[in-house]
């Protein structure tokens, strides 16, 4: 029974194109609906996490504000993401008069693009890779480029100072943070010894003394890397604490700023997209990607573990961007390229010594001295120069 | 859900739309090339420029050369083109459209015609060597992992001499932009 | 499909490239020409790689993963070199940089 329910979505597309089959339709049709089926689907999916996210964002930080956010319309403001929805296809769409209108209406479908394009190659559960081909990670990363062509297209395409200069800082710090981004994703793909996603998964698969998941995140190496990886996953994805392009104290809106309605939405919709994406490539990389973290949890269908272990890391990233303030943009590219560019070698380099080390307690104190006396050595550097004297209020007694 | 249809379409691109599946990217490739290379606005002409590197990308991978073409588009789309954009952005952004002032004694007119003659020169021996009548082999595929064997193998030395170059490219390129100190 | 039709598209990208490296003062659009003249090398190595005998060598492929390399690194280099000389004479245009003209 269990067993049905994890292949049910697999067993559903072939019984649909087996009753298809049975009238004779010939094969090449079937491989195209069966190609459109599951991209509506994966789009369907992801647009309705989006939906869910929106609302579930706005709850959370709320709750951590301590005040009640969105809670008018439906139960509990579930059916706020409709309401906006309305709002923003409704709204006027405006253009600036001296804005260049072809690259000013192209950016938004330049973004969106990409951010489904990736989500092709994620294993979402067992046996359920929509594309599987060798060089699913560099896929990843190579379409994932497409979005900083967008943003740059948005901020001058604007014809105004504030896109710019939003646009620059956006290019600036998505360039910086690819770097350790793709070194901290090859880390995972050395060990597994493949740049295939699905076989990244099966590399950790199995538990340790019967119920520790053999998960990259659970070595030394592999929680370094996994680290960077989210860091600069938040910085790529343009979120707090790195969301200083849209930062609306100093840019307005960024690259964003001249932009409305429909528009507007496509690109907030494509950065949400986007930060699922890259989470869910976070499962696969480092937490196991569609398996169960006990054994005998196993038996719920492993496209739910996926998509739990994905939406909890975009709850991190929502309580991230609750807590922590936004950085400088000199601190932002200083901390990329002097703190995570380091670290990422060191991650890389200790990976190949737990690797030729045995993968025993041995190897496990070589690679954790390899990560940790840089780490040491660099985060000390890095507390001293930017040392923060205490704060005193003059009239805060 | 594991698709054939995409499967094909990534790995053996031939089988699945025949020769179109080149000649279309190339076409692409060929027109936005052209149309960056008249454009008067740098940055319509960077643009179009990304628009050909994304499609000599898709050229490759159409070709059979899956990897070269994902790390074409990587480097070609995520660094070379944006940092053209910055350089563009930083070096004139008062005079953006102003441009085509001709290069002393040669002028567009003079590219033009030398281009013509190199396409014309290459376009005949192109049609009549024998050797480029070759019809296409059946599927060919480079798997990453005999990449990946041929580069720390036979490779090897080449590999750490480009590994030397970026790094000095890397430092060499802070070092030239750097403000100069007073 | 015979390799004609590859060399051709490539003939004509590497001539649109000389041509936009010389006939554009630009030395922006110089430095794109260039590029341009080196993809249309690497669809030439990926043509030859592709219609030969012996597809399990990989020397075209190869080479054109490190072309692809070198002209990263050659772009970096040479904006910046752009970007200094703009600082010193505040033009890109290539016959401004002409101090040590004899």
């Amino acid at each position: 029974m269990m067993a049905l329910l994890d292949r049910a979505p697999v067993e559903l597309l072939h019984w649909f194109l087996g009753v298809l089959g049975s009238f004779g339709v010939p094969a090449w049709i079937l491989a195209i609906i069966s190609a459109l089926i599951i991209i509506g689907t994966i789009i369907g999916v992801f647009l309705g996490l989006f939906a869910l996210t929106s609302v579930m964002e706005r709850k959370i930080l709320a709750r951590v504000q301590n005040r009640y956010g969105p809670n008018r319309v439906g139960p509990f403001g579930l059916f706020q993401p409709v309401a906006d929805g309305i709002k923003m296809i409704t709204k006027e769409d405006l253009v600036p008069r001296t804005a260049d209108w072809v690259v000013h209406l192209l950016a938004p479908v330049v973004m969106m693009v990409p951010a489904l394009m990736v989500l092709a190659i994620l294993p979402y559960g067992r046996g359920m890779v929509p594309a599987e081909f060798d060089a699913g990670i560099l896929y990843f990363f190579a379409v994932g480029a497409g979005t900083e062509v967008a943003v740059f297209m948005a901020g001058w395409a604007s014809n105004n100072k504030y896109s710019v200069l939003g646009a620059m800082r956006a290019i600036a710090q998505m360039i910086s943070y690819e770097l350790p981004l793709v070194i901290s994703a090859i880390v995972a793909a050395m060990i597994a010894g493949s740049l295939s996603p699905s076989a990244i998964v099966a590399a950790q698969s199995g538990f340790a003394f019967g119920f520790l998941p053999q998960w990259f995140a659970f070595t030394p190496w592999g929680f370094a890397a996994a680290f960077i990886f989210y860091i600069c996953a938040l910085a790529e994805s343009n979120r707090s604490p790195f969301d200083l392009p849209e930062g609306e104290s100093e840019l307005v809106a960024g690259h964003l700023t001249e932009y409305s309605g429909f528009k507007y939405a496509t690109f907030f919709m494509a950065e949400y997209v986007g930060m699922f994406a890259i989470c869910g490539m976070f499962v696969t990389l480092f937490l196991g990607g569609w398996q169960a973290p006990l054994p005998f949890l196993d038996i719920v269908p492993s496209w739910c573990w996926f998509f739990g272990k994905a939406c909890f890391v975009a709850f991190t990233m929502i309580w991230v961007r609750a807590t922590v303030p936004r950085l400088r943009i000199d601190h932002l590219l200083a901390f990329a390229w002097k703190f995570l560019l380091p670290m990422s070698f060191a991650a890389f380099l200790s990976a190949a010594a737990w690797h030729y080390a045995g993968r025993g307690p041995l190897a496990w104190l070589t690679s954790l001295a390899i990560v940790g006396i840089p780490y040491l050595v660099l985060g000390t550097a890095f507390t001293n120069r930017f040392a923060v004297s205490r704060r005193t209020y003059q009239f805060s007694e | 859900m594991n698709c054939e249809f995409l499967k094909t379409f990534f790995t053996d691109p031939m089988k699945l739309v025949g020769e179109w599946f080149v000649i279309l990217p190339a076409l692409v490739l060929l027109l936005s090339t052209a149309a960056a290379v008249v454009v008067r606005n740098l940055i319509h002409a960077a643009l179009l420029l990304t628009l050909s590197f994304i499609a000599l990308g898709i050229t490759f991978i159409a070709l059979g050369a899956e990897f070269v073409g994902f790390v074409q588009l990587l480097v070609y789309v995520g660094a070379v083109a944006m940092i053209i954009v910055f350089a563009i952005l930083l070096t004139r952004p008062d005079q953006l459209t102003k441009s085509g002032s001709a290069l002393s004694g040669i002028g567009p007119a003079g590219g033009a015609a030398i281009g013509f003659a190199l396409l014309a020169a290459l376009l005949t021996f192109v049609f009549s060597s024998p050797m480029a009548r070759k019809p296409l082999p059946a599927s060919v595929s480079a798997p990453v992992a005999a990449i990946g064997e041929a580069l720390m193998g036979d490779y090897v030395v080449v590999l750490i001499v480009i590994g030397v170059l970026l790094t000095a490219a890397l430092v060499g390129a802070a070092v030239i932009a750097m403000e100069d100190k007073p | 499909m015979t390799l004609q039709i590859v060399l051709a598209i490539s003939a004509v990208l590497f001539a649109l490239g000389l041509a936009a490296a010389l006939s554009r003062s630009n030395a922006i659009m110089i430095l794109i020409g260039i590029e341009l003249m080196l993809g249309a090398a690497n669809l030439n190595f990926i043509a030859f790689w592709r219609f030969s005998d012996n597809p399990s060598d990989l020397a075209g492929i190869m080479f054109a993963i490190f072309a692809i390399a070198v002209a990263a690194a050659e772009a970096a280099v040479g904006l910046a070199i752009i970007i200094l000389v703009h600082r010193k004479i505040k033009s890109v245009e290539a016959d401004d940089a002409s101090n040590l003209k004899g």
